[in-house]
């Protein structure tokens, strides 16, 4: 077995809303290999997004350790944090967020840019992941000339672009139509295959799990099922 | 695809609050820009009309003149004093001072005799080019003299009529001649428009048989002297005799410049107030719609270094505009106020202290009159944007992406 690329170890994460404590995590361990392709289902509420965010270093657990590439990151700085979370972590989100202000182009080239690539070589590597994901011609359009299942794909190729371990996606298929989702569904399993990008996403749709590898099922924030295809 | 590139589209994102701020600014600026054009303005205004006509920098006058101003408390040596003031780099001349009477025809009035070195006077003072009608004191005509203009409306004279004074000569005998008005002067200043005849100083010489001596002697500095530093090398030039600076002649006047510096400060403070809320008004909307795109960007890879240069950066391109619209807009304004002023007050000037200012109020712009307000409302979109700038780049990904 290969060294997982990201991984929970025990991890519990308690939110506290006044006097309120929601147990978000209780104890979940979960290891991604390299180039898997990941589906975390389970009811409203279960800790998919809570698992996520603390795999992407975007927040702490309250006990248990978070590593990717081994590093454990509670163990290193903001700083380093942040540059990991540049470097080696792809992020896709429900509502698309892309920066309404830049093209489809400079979007998807935008992490490539804070990594300090050319501009020549940016535009060439943009150019061909664009055309991957199916977005050819459409380049130079804003957000809002695109439908939400390019926007997607926008999203999709800006965070594969730094060619990150592995990329995490919170519900990437919530906001759009069941055929648009499984056409999203078909891109990200075919970069998978293709380029080996890991992909660990969030669904509570029965045919977006259809189409994982693995199907890791979450209640009250432990693992209740893992299931390999 | 550069940060600047991106806070330039963010900034025209929302055109209508990007433009309420870019405006403001412009207004602020233009109004403070015109502003301080025209107090500079009236300051120098103020200050020709004191010290260029009638007082001068700093005064020398013999010790207890200025309580008792009597014909014999003279500075007996005015002449050397002068020649040491010259031999410093400042200009000054001499004036003797008396009190009597004017009378023509039917009418007679208090005067305040003024004895003039028609030449040197010229140097210090610029009575000679206040002159309504008539012409100044000419050393060719002794007889010539040139009255105040309430002096002249009491007495009825016009150019060219006789008039009589009369006083106690030193000697204590009746001091009295005929003499012929020359000009009548325009606003100048209350003791000189109600009571003022000035004369040469060889006629004052002989009318009240005063053979040397004075008994004031007007002194201005060099261009760009502090006042201190004028009165040091007065004191220093003049021996016994008692120095004062224009501050310490004319308090109340001198209260009345530094209430107007006031004023204007407070003016800056108003007008850039107002700026500084409708900024923060504006910047802090500008973020807080703009919470999950700053969190996404983070969450992506972008420092809070980046985030904060992004903000900054779109409040640098608003008010390079604002700038540049407000001091563009002020260039014609000003350039008017200096060329026609603006009107203020009523017809014939207002008294404050025994000092009269014009009606009109005309810009006097230098460079400071553009880099202070400027300056100021950098300082102002400085302070006003720090706050949510620092709020943006200090967000936290994970709460901003859960915010709607
Ligand atoms: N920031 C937070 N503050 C308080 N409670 C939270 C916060 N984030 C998540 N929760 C709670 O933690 C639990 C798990 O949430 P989440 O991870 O979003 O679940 P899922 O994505 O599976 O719906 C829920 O009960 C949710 O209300
Ligand atoms: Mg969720």
């Amino acid at each position: 077995m290969n060294q997982p690329i990201a991984e929970l170890r025990d991890v519990h994460k308690t939110y506290r809303q006044g006097a309120v404590e929601v147990h978000a995590l209780r104890g979940l361990s979960l290891a991604i290999e390299p180039g898997e392709f990941v589906a975390i289902s389970g009811p409203s509420g279960s800790g998919k997004s809570t698992a996520l965010n603390l795999l992407g270093g975007l927040d702490a657990p309250t006990s248990g350790r978070v590593l990717v590439e081994g590093q454990d990151l509670g163990q290193i700085g903001r700083r380093r944090l942040a540059a990991l979370r540049r470097d080696r972590i792809g992020f896709v989100f429900q509502a698309y967020n892309l920066v309404p202000v830049l093209t489809a182009a400079e979007n998807a080239e935008m992490v490539l840019a804070l990594q300090g690539v050319g501009a020549a070589e940016r535009r060439e590597r943009v150019a061909r992941l664009l055309a991957e994901v199916g977005l050819a011609g459409m380049e130079d359009r804003r957000p809002d000339e695109l439908s939400g299942g390019q926007q997607q794909r926008v999203a999709i190729a800006r965070a594969i672009a730094a060619e990150p371990a592995v990329v995490l996606a919170d519900e990437p298929t919530a906001n759009v139509d069941s055929e648009t989702a499984a056409m999203l569904l078909d891109l990200m399993g075919r970069l998978n295959a293709e380029r080996g990008v890991t992909f660990v996403f969030s669904t509570h749709d029965p045919r977006v799990m259809e189409r994982a590898r693995r199907l890791v099922r979450l209640v009250d924030g432990a693992v209740e099922s893992d299931v390999r295809r | 695809m550069q940060l600047t590139s991106m806070a330039w589209r963010n900034v025209w994102r929302n055109k209508r609050r990007s433009w309420v701020t870019i405006i403001a600014m412009a207004l602020g600026l233009w109004v403070m820009i015109g502003y301080a054009g025209l107090v500079r303005g009236y300051l120098r205004q103020m200050e020709r009309q004191i010290l260029d006509v009638e007082v001068g920098d700093v005064q020398v006058h013999a010790p207890g003149f200025r309580d008792d101003p009597s014909l014999y408390r003279r500075i007996d040596d005015a002449a050397a004093i002068g020649e040491r003031l010259g031999a410093a780099g400042f200009r000054a001349s001499a004036r003797l001072l008396g009190a009597g009477l004017a009378a023509a025809e039917d009418n007679s009035s208090g005067a305040q005799l003024i004895g003039v070195d028609v030449a040197k006077d010229a140097q210090v003072s610029a009575v000679h080019d206040a002159v309504d009608k008539g012409a100044w004191l000419d050393p060719k005509e002794p007889a010539g003299v040139v009255v105040g203009r309430y002096l002249a409306r009491t007495l009825e004279l016009a150019p060219g009529d006789e008039l009589v004074l009369l006083s106690q000569a030193s000697d204590g005998s009746m001091a009295n001649d005929l003499y012929r008005v020359r000009g009548i002067l325009g606003p100048v200043g209350g003791g000189v428009d109600r009571g003022g005849v000035f004369l040469t100083e060889a006629a004052f010489r002989e009318l009240m048989g005063v053979p040397s001596g004075a008994h004031r002697i007007i002194v201005r500095a060099p261009e760009g002297m502090t006042l201190p530093a004028a009165k040091a090398g007065v004191v220093a030039a003049a021996g016994q005799a008692e120095v004062m600076t224009w501050r310490e002649l004319l308090p109340v006047l001198a209260q009345m410049f530094d209430a107007v510096m006031g004023a204007m400060t407070m003016g800056f403070l108003v007008v850039f107030v107002a700026v500084g809320i409708v900024l923060l008004n504006t910047m802090l909307m500008a973020v807080f719609e703009r919470i999950r795109e700053f969190g996404v960007l983070k969450a992506i890879g972008f420092g809070p270094g980046a985030v904060l240069g992004l903000v900054l950066l779109e409040s640098a391109v608003q008010t390079a505009l604002g700038v540049g619209i407000g001091a563009g807009l002020s260039l014609p304004t000003v350039w008017y106020l200096q060329r026609y002023g603006l009107q203020m007050g009523p017809d014939e000037g207002i008294t404050i202290a025994g000092v009269t200012t014009s009606r009109t109020w005309y810009a006097a712009p230098n460079a400071e009159t553009w880099l202070l307000p400027i300056a100021v409302l950098l300082f102002v979109v400085g302070a006003a944007v720090i706050y949510p700038a620092v709020k943006a780049a200090l967000i936290r990904p994970i709460e901003a992406i859960r915010h709607r």
